[in-house]
Protein backbone atom coordinates (compact mmCIF):
# COMPACT_ATOMS: atom_id res chain seq x y z
CA UNK A 1 0.00 0.00 0.00
CA UNK A 2 1.56 3.49 -1.00
CA UNK A 3 1.64 5.35 2.43
CA UNK A 4 3.16 8.50 1.10
CA UNK A 5 1.75 11.75 2.05
CA UNK A 6 -0.36 10.37 5.13
CA UNK A 7 -0.57 12.39 7.89
CA UNK A 8 -1.08 10.54 11.48
CA UNK A 9 -4.28 10.81 11.77
CA UNK A 10 -4.49 9.14 8.19
CA UNK A 11 -2.19 6.36 8.72
CA UNK A 12 -3.18 5.89 12.52
CA UNK A 13 -6.87 5.31 10.54
CA UNK A 14 -5.53 2.12 8.53
CA UNK A 15 -3.58 0.60 11.37
CA UNK A 16 -6.86 0.48 13.64
CA UNK A 17 -9.26 -0.60 10.80
CA UNK A 18 -6.44 -3.29 10.93
CA UNK A 19 -6.07 -2.06 6.88
CA UNK A 20 -2.14 -1.97 7.35
CA UNK A 21 0.25 -3.57 10.56
CA UNK A 22 2.51 -1.38 12.32
CA UNK A 23 5.04 -3.78 10.61
CA UNK A 24 3.99 -2.91 6.75
CA UNK A 25 4.19 1.02 7.91
CA UNK A 26 8.10 0.59 9.27
CA UNK A 27 8.64 -1.40 6.04
CA UNK A 28 7.60 1.03 4.03
CA UNK A 29 9.68 3.60 5.10
CA UNK A 30 12.81 1.69 5.61
CA UNK A 31 11.69 0.84 2.18
CA UNK A 32 11.68 4.60 1.22
CA UNK A 33 14.55 4.94 2.96
CA UNK A 34 16.58 2.57 1.15
CA UNK A 35 15.65 3.85 -2.18
CA UNK A 36 15.88 7.85 -1.68
CA UNK A 37 18.09 8.55 1.38
CA UNK A 38 20.94 7.67 -0.29
CA UNK A 39 20.85 11.05 -2.56
CA UNK A 40 19.27 12.78 0.42
CA UNK A 41 21.31 12.16 2.88
CA UNK A 42 19.20 12.98 5.43
CA UNK A 43 20.02 10.48 8.01
CA UNK A 44 23.47 9.35 10.20
CA UNK A 45 21.66 6.17 11.57
CA UNK A 46 18.95 3.96 10.81
CA UNK A 47 17.62 2.42 13.17
CA UNK A 48 16.20 -0.54 11.47
CA UNK A 49 16.36 -3.48 14.24
CA UNK A 50 14.73 -1.09 17.14
CA UNK A 51 11.60 0.20 14.17
CA UNK A 52 10.82 -3.50 13.45
CA UNK A 53 10.93 -4.55 16.97
CA UNK A 54 8.75 -1.10 18.24
CA UNK A 55 6.33 -1.93 15.61
CA UNK A 56 5.88 -5.90 16.40
CA UNK A 57 4.90 -5.06 20.48
CA UNK A 58 2.59 -2.46 18.93
CA UNK A 59 1.03 -5.13 16.19
CA UNK A 60 0.52 -7.84 19.02
CA UNK A 61 -1.45 -4.83 21.56
CA UNK A 62 -3.60 -3.99 18.84
CA UNK A 63 -4.03 -8.18 17.83
CA UNK A 64 -4.80 -8.94 21.47
CA UNK A 65 -7.14 -5.64 22.20
CA UNK A 66 -4.63 -4.35 24.12
CA UNK A 67 -4.84 -0.25 24.39
CA UNK A 68 -2.10 1.45 22.40
CA UNK A 69 -0.39 4.63 22.51
CA UNK A 70 -1.18 7.87 21.34
CA UNK A 71 1.21 7.82 18.26
CA UNK A 72 1.06 3.80 17.49
CA UNK A 73 1.82 3.50 14.48
CA UNK A 74 3.52 7.09 13.82
CA UNK A 75 6.72 6.79 12.38
CA UNK A 76 9.28 9.74 13.49
CA UNK A 77 13.52 10.87 12.91
CA UNK A 78 14.95 12.52 15.87
CA UNK A 79 17.86 15.08 15.24
CA UNK A 80 21.21 13.62 16.15
CA UNK A 81 21.84 15.93 19.25
CA UNK A 82 18.71 14.00 21.22
CA UNK A 83 20.27 11.06 23.15
CA UNK A 84 18.43 8.21 22.56
CA UNK A 85 19.48 4.89 25.20
CA UNK A 86 21.87 2.58 23.39
CA UNK A 87 21.40 4.43 20.08
CA UNK A 88 24.49 6.10 18.45
CA UNK A 89 24.01 9.45 19.28
CA UNK A 90 26.64 11.80 17.09
CA UNK A 91 25.30 15.31 17.76
CA UNK A 92 26.69 15.31 13.85
CA UNK A 93 29.87 15.61 15.21
CA UNK A 94 33.55 13.76 15.51
CA UNK A 95 33.27 14.48 18.77
CA UNK A 96 31.06 12.20 19.80
CA UNK A 97 31.45 9.56 16.83
CA UNK A 98 30.16 5.90 18.46
CA UNK A 99 28.77 7.48 21.84
CA UNK A 100 25.75 5.53 23.25
CA UNK A 101 24.10 7.39 25.90
CA UNK A 102 22.91 5.57 28.63
CA UNK A 103 19.69 7.51 28.46
CA UNK A 104 17.49 9.40 26.65
CA UNK A 105 15.99 12.92 26.39
CA UNK A 106 12.41 13.15 28.01
CA UNK A 107 10.45 14.39 25.00
CA UNK A 108 11.96 11.66 22.84
CA UNK A 109 10.73 9.45 25.76
CA UNK A 110 7.50 10.73 26.23
CA UNK A 111 6.76 10.10 22.60
CA UNK A 112 8.36 6.51 22.08
CA UNK A 113 5.93 5.70 25.55
CA UNK A 114 3.16 7.13 23.24
CA UNK A 115 4.37 3.99 21.27
CA UNK A 116 5.80 6.21 18.24
CA UNK A 117 8.07 4.24 16.44
CA UNK A 118 11.97 5.95 15.62
CA UNK A 119 13.11 4.99 12.32
CA UNK A 120 16.91 6.95 12.31
CA UNK A 121 18.69 9.87 13.90
CA UNK A 122 19.07 12.81 11.40
CA UNK A 123 22.05 14.65 10.21
CA UNK A 124 22.39 18.80 11.25
CA UNK A 125 25.45 21.43 12.15
CA UNK A 126 27.69 19.67 14.69
CA UNK A 127 25.99 20.33 17.88
CA UNK A 128 23.32 22.45 15.86
CA UNK A 129 25.51 24.80 15.21
CA UNK A 130 24.84 26.61 11.69
CA UNK A 131 22.04 26.90 9.10
CA UNK A 132 22.76 24.47 6.56
CA UNK A 133 23.89 21.63 7.80
CA UNK A 134 27.34 21.88 5.82
CA UNK A 135 29.08 22.15 9.18
CA UNK A 136 28.56 18.49 9.99
CA UNK A 137 31.08 16.47 11.06
CA UNK A 138 29.65 13.73 8.00
CA UNK A 139 27.95 15.33 5.42
CA UNK A 140 25.68 18.01 4.17
CA UNK A 141 21.99 16.56 3.60
CA UNK A 142 20.32 18.15 0.32
CA UNK A 143 17.02 19.67 -0.32
CA UNK A 144 14.60 17.19 -1.57
CA UNK A 145 12.96 20.09 -3.66
CA UNK A 146 16.59 20.69 -5.43
CA UNK A 147 19.61 18.13 -4.91
CA UNK A 148 21.76 21.37 -5.43
CA UNK A 149 20.32 23.63 -2.99
CA UNK A 150 20.70 23.39 1.24
CA UNK A 151 18.03 22.09 3.12
CA UNK A 152 18.59 24.80 5.54
CA UNK A 153 19.44 24.44 9.44
CA UNK A 154 20.54 23.48 11.64
CA UNK A 155 17.90 20.18 11.92
CA UNK A 156 18.28 20.14 8.29
CA UNK A 157 18.06 16.01 8.54
CA UNK A 158 15.25 16.25 10.26
CA UNK A 159 13.20 18.60 7.76
CA UNK A 160 14.44 17.20 4.92
CA UNK A 161 13.40 13.80 6.40
CA UNK A 162 9.94 15.08 6.57
CA UNK A 163 9.70 16.36 3.35
CA UNK A 164 11.03 13.59 1.65
CA UNK A 165 8.52 11.45 2.91
CA UNK A 166 10.96 9.08 5.25
CA UNK A 167 8.94 9.45 8.05
CA UNK A 168 5.64 11.23 9.36
CA UNK A 169 7.22 13.20 11.74
CA UNK A 170 10.12 14.51 13.73
CA UNK A 171 12.05 15.86 16.31
CA UNK A 172 14.26 19.40 15.87
CA UNK A 173 15.74 22.29 18.38
CA UNK A 174 15.36 25.78 17.32
CA UNK A 175 17.80 28.15 19.22
CA UNK A 176 18.12 30.72 16.45
CA UNK A 177 15.78 29.38 13.96
CA UNK A 178 17.07 25.84 13.54
CA UNK A 179 13.18 24.13 13.32
CA UNK A 180 11.49 27.40 11.26
CA UNK A 181 14.65 28.04 8.95
CA UNK A 182 14.30 24.28 7.14
CA UNK A 183 10.66 23.79 7.93
CA UNK A 184 10.99 26.81 5.27
CA UNK A 185 13.17 25.68 2.88
CA UNK A 186 11.73 22.17 2.74
CA UNK A 187 8.00 22.97 2.55
CA UNK A 188 7.06 21.82 5.91
CA UNK A 189 5.43 22.93 9.45
CA UNK A 190 7.45 23.32 11.89
CA UNK A 191 6.67 24.19 15.35
CA UNK A 192 9.41 26.66 17.72
CA UNK A 193 7.52 26.80 21.61
CA UNK A 194 7.64 29.27 23.92
CA UNK A 195 11.07 28.40 25.88
CA UNK A 196 10.31 26.08 28.83
CA UNK A 197 7.51 24.18 27.07
CA UNK A 198 9.15 21.56 25.91
CA UNK A 199 12.10 19.93 28.18
CA UNK A 200 15.87 20.36 27.37
CA UNK A 201 16.42 16.89 29.08
CA UNK A 202 18.91 14.49 27.62
CA UNK A 203 19.75 17.02 24.35
CA UNK A 204 23.53 18.26 23.79
CA UNK A 205 23.30 21.92 25.26
CA UNK A 206 23.73 24.78 22.60
CA UNK A 207 22.91 28.05 24.33
CA UNK A 208 20.69 26.99 27.46
CA UNK A 209 18.39 30.27 27.88
CA UNK A 210 18.12 29.91 23.84
CA UNK A 211 17.58 26.17 23.20
CA UNK A 212 13.58 25.18 22.14
CA UNK A 213 13.21 21.69 21.38
CA UNK A 214 9.92 20.78 19.12
CA UNK A 215 8.34 19.17 16.37
CA UNK A 216 8.08 19.25 12.08
CA UNK A 217 5.57 17.36 11.18
CA UNK A 218 3.26 17.65 7.29
CA UNK A 219 0.78 19.84 8.63
CA UNK A 220 -0.33 21.83 11.80
CA UNK A 221 -2.67 19.59 13.06
CA UNK A 222 -0.13 17.23 13.60
CA UNK A 223 2.03 19.85 15.04
CA UNK A 224 -0.63 20.11 18.35
CA UNK A 225 -1.20 16.42 18.23
CA UNK A 226 2.60 16.23 18.96
CA UNK A 227 2.83 19.25 21.18
CA UNK A 228 0.33 18.05 23.38
CA UNK A 229 2.46 15.10 24.21
CA UNK A 230 5.80 16.62 24.29
CA UNK A 231 5.02 19.87 26.29
CA UNK A 232 4.97 20.08 30.14
CA UNK A 233 6.96 20.21 33.23
CA UNK A 234 9.87 18.22 33.73
CA UNK A 235 11.69 17.65 37.05
CA UNK A 236 15.04 17.07 35.27
CA UNK A 237 15.09 20.22 33.65
CA UNK A 238 14.52 23.20 36.19
CA UNK A 239 13.46 25.75 33.04
CA UNK A 240 10.41 23.89 32.31
CA UNK A 241 7.53 25.95 33.17
CA UNK A 242 4.41 23.97 35.06
CA UNK A 243 1.54 25.21 33.09
CA UNK A 244 -1.24 22.95 32.53
CA UNK A 245 -1.02 22.00 29.23
CA UNK A 246 -4.00 22.62 26.63
CA UNK A 247 -5.46 20.22 24.49
CA UNK A 248 -4.02 21.26 21.22
CA UNK A 249 -5.63 19.72 19.29
CA UNK A 250 -9.32 19.74 20.58
CA UNK A 251 -8.98 24.03 20.07
CA UNK A 252 -7.62 24.18 16.59
CA UNK A 253 -10.46 25.92 15.15
CA UNK A 254 -10.92 27.95 18.27
CA UNK A 255 -9.77 31.61 17.22
CA UNK A 256 -11.87 33.64 15.29
CA UNK A 257 -10.53 35.39 12.12
CA UNK A 258 -12.91 38.00 11.93
CA UNK A 259 -11.43 40.53 13.49
CA UNK A 260 -8.19 38.99 14.49
CA UNK A 261 -5.75 41.98 14.58
CA UNK A 262 -2.34 40.34 12.49
CA UNK A 263 0.53 42.51 13.09
CA UNK A 264 2.94 42.74 9.82
CA UNK A 265 6.32 44.16 11.45
CA UNK A 266 7.86 46.58 8.61
CA UNK A 267 11.63 45.50 9.62
CA UNK A 268 11.03 42.30 8.77
CA UNK A 269 9.89 43.25 4.62
CA UNK A 270 12.37 45.31 4.11
CA UNK A 271 16.28 44.58 2.98
CA UNK A 272 17.53 41.91 3.09
CA UNK A 273 14.40 40.22 1.72
CA UNK A 274 13.50 38.26 -1.64
CA UNK A 275 11.11 40.00 -3.96
CA UNK A 276 9.34 36.51 -4.66
CA UNK A 277 9.59 35.54 -0.59
CA UNK A 278 7.99 39.16 0.54
CA UNK A 279 5.11 38.87 -2.43
CA UNK A 280 3.96 35.03 -1.61
CA UNK A 281 4.53 36.17 2.73
CA UNK A 282 2.44 39.06 1.73
CA UNK A 283 -0.29 37.03 -0.02
CA UNK A 284 -0.29 35.11 3.03
CA UNK A 285 -1.54 38.24 5.20
CA UNK A 286 -4.26 38.93 2.80
CA UNK A 287 -5.72 35.67 2.53
CA UNK A 288 -6.49 35.98 6.16
CA UNK A 289 -7.60 39.83 5.47
CA UNK A 290 -10.31 38.31 3.22
CA UNK A 291 -11.84 36.27 6.15
CA UNK A 292 -12.07 39.31 8.03
CA UNK A 293 -8.81 39.01 9.64
CA UNK A 294 -7.11 43.11 10.15
CA UNK A 295 -4.19 43.65 9.22
CA UNK A 296 -1.97 45.97 11.38
CA UNK A 297 1.46 47.78 10.63
CA UNK A 298 3.69 47.50 13.26
CA UNK A 299 7.30 48.04 13.93
CA UNK A 300 10.19 46.21 16.12
CA UNK A 301 13.32 48.87 15.37
CA UNK A 302 15.30 46.47 17.04
CA UNK A 303 15.26 43.62 14.70
CA UNK A 304 18.46 44.92 13.18
CA UNK A 305 20.19 44.04 16.36
CA UNK A 306 19.15 40.56 16.83
CA UNK A 307 21.53 38.88 15.52
CA UNK A 308 24.34 40.44 17.13
CA UNK A 309 23.05 40.03 20.51
CA UNK A 310 22.71 36.57 19.17
CA UNK A 311 26.02 35.46 18.26
CA UNK A 312 27.53 37.07 21.57
CA UNK A 313 25.07 35.51 24.18
CA UNK A 314 24.96 32.13 22.35
CA UNK A 315 28.44 31.83 21.73
CA UNK A 316 29.07 32.82 25.64
CA UNK A 317 26.86 29.61 27.05
CA UNK A 318 28.28 27.82 23.76
CA UNK A 319 32.04 28.85 25.05
CA UNK A 320 30.72 27.13 28.78
CA UNK A 321 28.70 24.12 27.69
CA UNK A 322 31.39 23.05 25.19
CA UNK A 323 33.50 22.87 28.37
CA UNK A 324 31.90 18.98 29.04
CA UNK A 325 33.68 17.64 26.07
CA UNK A 326 36.85 16.91 27.89
CA UNK A 327 37.62 13.22 26.47
CA UNK A 328 37.46 11.76 30.01
CA UNK A 329 33.68 10.96 30.38
CA UNK A 330 32.53 10.68 27.06
CA UNK A 331 33.45 10.96 23.29
CA UNK A 332 36.50 10.30 21.68
CA UNK A 333 40.42 11.24 23.14
CA UNK A 334 43.95 11.56 21.83
CA UNK A 335 46.67 9.47 23.35
CA UNK A 336 50.72 10.23 24.16
CA UNK A 337 49.69 13.37 25.64
CA UNK A 338 52.13 14.51 28.76
CA UNK A 339 49.63 16.41 30.83
CA UNK A 340 46.23 16.84 31.46
CA UNK A 341 46.39 20.59 29.67
CA UNK A 342 47.83 18.99 26.67
CA UNK A 343 44.85 15.71 26.46
CA UNK A 344 42.11 18.62 26.66
CA UNK A 345 44.21 20.80 23.95
CA UNK A 346 44.74 17.56 21.55
CA UNK A 347 41.38 15.91 22.17
CA UNK A 348 39.50 19.15 21.70
CA UNK A 349 41.54 20.43 18.18
CA UNK A 350 41.37 17.15 16.91
CA UNK A 351 37.74 16.06 16.95
CA UNK A 352 35.98 19.73 16.77
CA UNK A 353 35.16 21.00 13.43
CA UNK A 354 35.87 24.38 12.63
CA UNK A 355 32.29 25.58 13.33
CA UNK A 356 32.62 24.26 17.19
CA UNK A 357 35.78 26.33 17.69
CA UNK A 358 34.20 29.34 15.71
CA UNK A 359 31.69 29.69 18.36
CA UNK A 360 33.63 28.82 21.43
CA UNK A 361 36.36 31.13 20.38
CA UNK A 362 34.13 34.00 19.85
CA UNK A 363 32.43 32.82 23.49
CA UNK A 364 35.10 32.92 25.04
CA UNK A 365 36.52 36.44 23.48
CA UNK A 366 33.39 37.90 24.53
CA UNK A 367 33.53 36.69 28.17
CA UNK A 368 36.93 37.29 28.35
CA UNK A 369 38.42 39.81 30.71
CA UNK A 370 38.18 43.31 29.68
CA UNK A 371 35.48 42.31 27.62
CA UNK A 372 32.92 41.55 29.19
CA UNK A 373 30.78 44.51 30.10
CA UNK A 374 31.18 45.77 25.96
CA UNK A 375 29.92 42.27 24.99
CA UNK A 376 27.83 40.04 27.48
CA UNK A 377 26.54 43.09 29.48
CA UNK A 378 25.65 45.06 26.86
CA UNK A 379 23.75 42.26 24.56
CA UNK A 380 22.36 41.03 27.69
CA UNK A 381 20.70 44.78 27.94
CA UNK A 382 19.27 44.77 23.96
CA UNK A 383 17.85 41.30 24.76
CA UNK A 384 15.42 43.49 27.75
CA UNK A 385 14.90 45.65 24.91
CA UNK A 386 14.00 43.15 22.10
CA UNK A 387 11.98 40.89 24.48
CA UNK A 388 10.24 44.18 25.48
CA UNK A 389 9.11 44.91 21.92
CA UNK A 390 7.46 42.18 21.08
CA UNK A 391 5.40 41.45 24.38
CA UNK A 392 4.23 45.18 24.23
CA UNK A 393 3.46 44.81 19.92
CA UNK A 394 1.62 41.78 21.27
CA UNK A 395 -0.68 44.10 23.30
CA UNK A 396 -1.48 45.96 20.16
CA UNK A 397 -1.84 43.04 18.07
CA UNK A 398 -3.27 39.14 18.49
CA UNK A 399 -0.63 37.73 16.42
CA UNK A 400 2.73 38.75 14.45
CA UNK A 401 2.82 37.51 10.63
CA UNK A 402 6.27 37.40 8.87
CA UNK A 403 8.84 35.63 6.63
CA UNK A 404 10.62 33.09 7.65
CA UNK A 405 13.50 33.19 5.56
CA UNK A 406 14.82 36.46 3.50
CA UNK A 407 15.35 34.25 0.54
CA UNK A 408 15.02 30.71 -0.90
CA UNK A 409 16.98 27.69 0.11
CA UNK A 410 20.23 28.75 -1.24
CA UNK A 411 23.26 27.16 -3.63
CA UNK A 412 25.18 24.03 -1.46
CA UNK A 413 28.50 25.95 -0.91
CA UNK A 414 27.44 29.47 -1.61
CA UNK A 415 27.98 30.92 2.33
CA UNK A 416 29.95 27.76 3.58
CA UNK A 417 33.30 29.56 3.83
CA UNK A 418 31.77 33.10 5.04
CA UNK A 419 30.85 32.67 8.88
CA UNK A 420 29.22 36.21 8.75
CA UNK A 421 26.70 35.42 5.58
CA UNK A 422 25.78 32.21 6.62
CA UNK A 423 24.75 33.80 10.56
CA UNK A 424 22.72 36.33 8.56
CA UNK A 425 20.39 33.69 7.01
CA UNK A 426 18.57 34.05 10.47
CA UNK A 427 17.72 37.42 10.78
CA UNK A 428 14.34 36.85 10.97
CA UNK A 429 13.93 34.31 13.49
CA UNK A 430 16.74 34.63 16.08
CA UNK A 431 14.87 37.82 17.38
CA UNK A 432 11.90 35.55 18.31
CA UNK A 433 14.70 33.42 20.31
CA UNK A 434 15.91 36.30 21.81
CA UNK A 435 12.78 37.10 23.18
CA UNK A 436 11.57 33.35 24.40
CA UNK A 437 8.18 33.62 22.27
CA UNK A 438 6.70 30.77 20.15
CA UNK A 439 6.04 30.80 16.51
CA UNK A 440 5.21 28.29 14.00
CA UNK A 441 6.47 28.19 10.62
CA UNK A 442 4.48 26.82 7.95
CA UNK A 443 3.96 26.90 3.58
CA UNK A 444 2.65 29.47 1.71
CA UNK A 445 3.98 29.10 -2.03
CA UNK A 446 6.99 28.56 -4.40
CA UNK A 447 9.14 30.85 -6.20
CA UNK A 448 9.60 30.27 -10.15
CA UNK A 449 11.96 27.80 -9.80
CA UNK A 450 9.26 26.09 -7.85
CA UNK A 451 11.32 26.34 -4.33
CA UNK A 452 9.21 26.72 -0.95
CA UNK A 453 8.54 29.89 0.44
CA UNK A 454 7.42 30.01 4.28
CA UNK A 455 5.74 32.26 6.79
CA UNK A 456 5.40 32.68 10.61
CA UNK A 457 3.02 33.76 12.90
CA UNK A 458 4.21 34.39 16.49
CA UNK A 459 2.53 34.73 19.68
CA UNK A 460 3.19 35.79 23.34
CA UNK A 461 4.58 33.52 25.70
CA UNK A 462 2.30 29.71 25.88
CA UNK A 463 0.10 31.15 23.10
CA UNK A 464 0.51 28.28 21.10
CA UNK A 465 -3.02 27.44 21.08
CA UNK A 466 -3.46 30.51 19.44
CA UNK A 467 -0.72 30.09 16.38
CA UNK A 468 -1.83 26.51 16.06
CA UNK A 469 -5.02 27.50 15.46
CA UNK A 470 -4.68 30.45 13.13
CA UNK A 471 -2.07 28.81 10.96
CA UNK A 472 -4.25 25.46 10.94
CA UNK A 473 -6.82 27.50 9.50
CA UNK A 474 -4.82 28.75 7.24
CA UNK A 475 -3.64 25.29 6.01
CA UNK A 476 -7.61 24.38 5.53
CA UNK A 477 -7.81 27.48 2.90
CA UNK A 478 -4.39 26.95 1.09
CA UNK A 479 -3.14 23.26 -0.14
CA UNK A 480 1.21 24.47 -0.25
CA UNK A 481 1.66 22.16 2.29
CA UNK A 482 0.10 19.39 0.64
CA UNK A 483 2.58 19.90 -2.39
CA UNK A 484 5.70 17.19 -2.45
CA UNK A 485 9.10 17.20 -4.34
CA UNK A 486 9.48 14.80 -6.80
CA UNK A 487 11.75 12.40 -5.89
CA UNK B 1 40.40 51.87 8.82
CA UNK B 2 39.80 50.75 12.58
CA UNK B 3 42.07 49.07 14.98
CA UNK B 4 41.80 45.33 14.61
CA UNK B 5 39.67 44.28 17.35
CA UNK B 6 41.31 40.94 17.61
CA UNK B 7 45.47 40.10 17.25
CA UNK B 8 47.01 36.95 16.03
CA UNK B 9 48.52 36.91 20.03
CA UNK B 10 44.67 37.48 21.23
CA UNK B 11 43.42 34.60 19.20
CA UNK B 12 46.43 32.40 20.86
CA UNK B 13 45.44 33.54 23.74
CA UNK B 14 41.83 32.85 23.79
CA UNK B 15 42.42 29.34 22.14
CA UNK B 16 43.99 28.46 25.00
CA UNK B 17 41.83 29.19 27.27
CA UNK B 18 39.12 27.20 25.72
CA UNK B 19 41.80 24.48 25.59
CA UNK B 20 41.74 24.27 21.86
CA UNK B 21 44.67 23.51 19.59
CA UNK B 22 44.50 25.75 16.68
CA UNK B 23 47.09 24.58 13.73
CA UNK B 24 48.52 26.80 11.48
CA UNK B 25 46.13 26.98 8.81
CA UNK B 26 43.24 27.03 11.23
CA UNK B 27 44.87 30.13 13.04
CA UNK B 28 45.24 31.88 9.49
CA UNK B 29 41.73 31.00 8.76
CA UNK B 30 40.06 32.42 11.81
CA UNK B 31 41.49 35.07 12.77
CA UNK B 32 39.74 37.65 9.48
CA UNK B 33 36.34 35.51 10.25
CA UNK B 34 36.21 36.40 13.62
CA UNK B 35 37.71 39.92 12.83
CA UNK B 36 34.75 40.30 10.65
CA UNK B 37 32.30 39.20 13.10
CA UNK B 38 33.39 41.32 15.97
CA UNK B 39 33.54 44.41 13.16
CA UNK B 40 29.47 43.38 12.47
CA UNK B 41 29.19 43.45 16.52
CA UNK B 42 29.59 47.13 16.35
CA UNK B 43 26.03 47.64 15.56
CA UNK B 44 25.02 47.35 18.70
CA UNK B 45 26.73 50.33 19.32
CA UNK B 46 23.60 52.45 18.22
CA UNK B 47 21.71 51.09 20.90
CA UNK B 48 20.98 53.27 24.07
CA UNK B 49 20.67 50.96 27.30
CA UNK B 50 21.05 53.42 29.69
CA UNK B 51 18.64 52.11 32.59
CA UNK B 52 17.77 48.99 31.24
CA UNK B 53 18.13 45.93 33.21
CA UNK B 54 19.87 42.66 31.56
CA UNK B 55 18.09 39.82 30.36
CA UNK B 56 19.67 35.89 31.62
CA UNK B 57 16.28 34.49 31.40
CA UNK B 58 13.41 35.00 29.49
CA UNK B 59 10.73 33.87 32.38
CA UNK B 60 10.27 34.94 35.61
CA UNK B 61 11.28 31.55 37.60
CA UNK B 62 13.44 32.41 40.42
CA UNK B 63 14.96 29.63 42.63
CA UNK B 64 13.43 25.61 41.22
CA UNK B 65 13.67 23.49 44.68
CA UNK B 66 13.41 20.01 44.96
CA UNK B 67 13.05 17.78 47.71
CA UNK B 68 16.37 15.98 48.52
CA UNK B 69 15.85 12.50 48.19
CA UNK B 70 17.60 9.57 47.49
CA UNK B 71 16.22 7.85 43.78
CA UNK B 72 17.91 5.06 41.44
CA UNK B 73 20.80 6.08 39.42
CA UNK B 74 23.33 4.42 37.30
CA UNK B 75 25.37 1.95 38.60
CA UNK B 76 29.29 2.47 38.38
CA UNK B 77 29.53 -0.02 35.29
CA UNK B 78 26.88 2.16 33.14
CA UNK B 79 28.18 5.03 34.63
CA UNK B 80 31.78 4.49 32.87
CA UNK B 81 30.63 3.06 29.74
CA UNK B 82 30.80 6.29 27.62
CA UNK B 83 34.46 7.06 29.19
CA UNK B 84 37.71 6.48 26.39
CA UNK B 85 39.83 4.80 29.36
CA UNK B 86 38.92 3.71 32.70
CA UNK B 87 40.79 1.30 35.37
CA UNK B 88 39.55 -0.55 38.08
CA UNK B 89 36.09 1.74 37.96
CA UNK B 90 37.73 4.83 37.53
CA UNK B 91 38.19 7.41 34.82
CA UNK B 92 41.83 7.72 32.93
CA UNK B 93 43.48 10.84 32.95
CA UNK B 94 47.25 12.07 32.30
CA UNK B 95 48.89 13.21 35.63
CA UNK B 96 48.25 16.01 36.43
CA UNK B 97 50.73 16.88 39.50
CA UNK B 98 54.01 16.27 38.66
CA UNK B 99 56.66 13.98 40.38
Amino acid sequence: MDLKSLTISQIQELLFSKQISAVDIVKFYLQRIKKIDPQIKAFITITEKEALKQAEIIDSKIKKGESVGKLAGAVMAVKDIFLTKDIQTTASSQVLKDYLPQYSSTIYQKLIDEDAIIIGKTNTDPFAFGGSTENSGFFTTKNPWNLSKVPGGSSGGSAAAVAADLCQFALGTDTGGSIRLPASLCNISGLKPTYGLNSRYGITAMASSFDCPGVFAKNVADLALLTKITAGVDPKDATTIDNPVPDYSEILNNVDLKGLKIGLPKEYFIDPINTEVKEKVMAAAKLFQSKGAILVDISLPNTNLGIAVYYILVPSEISANMARYDGIRFGRNTDNNPDITSYYMNTRGQYMEAEVKRRILIGTYALSSGYYDAYYTKASKVRTLIKNEFTNALKEVDVILAPVSPTVAWDIGAKANDPLQMYLVDAFTVCINVAGVPSVALPCGFNQENLPIGFQLIGNFFEESKILSIANQYQQFTDYHLQTPKI
Amino acid sequence: MSEPKISMADLEHIAKLARINLSESEKTTFLPQLESVLEYLDVLNQANVDNIEPTYRVNDQKNVLRNDEVVESFDQKTALSTAPKTQDGYFVVPGTIRK
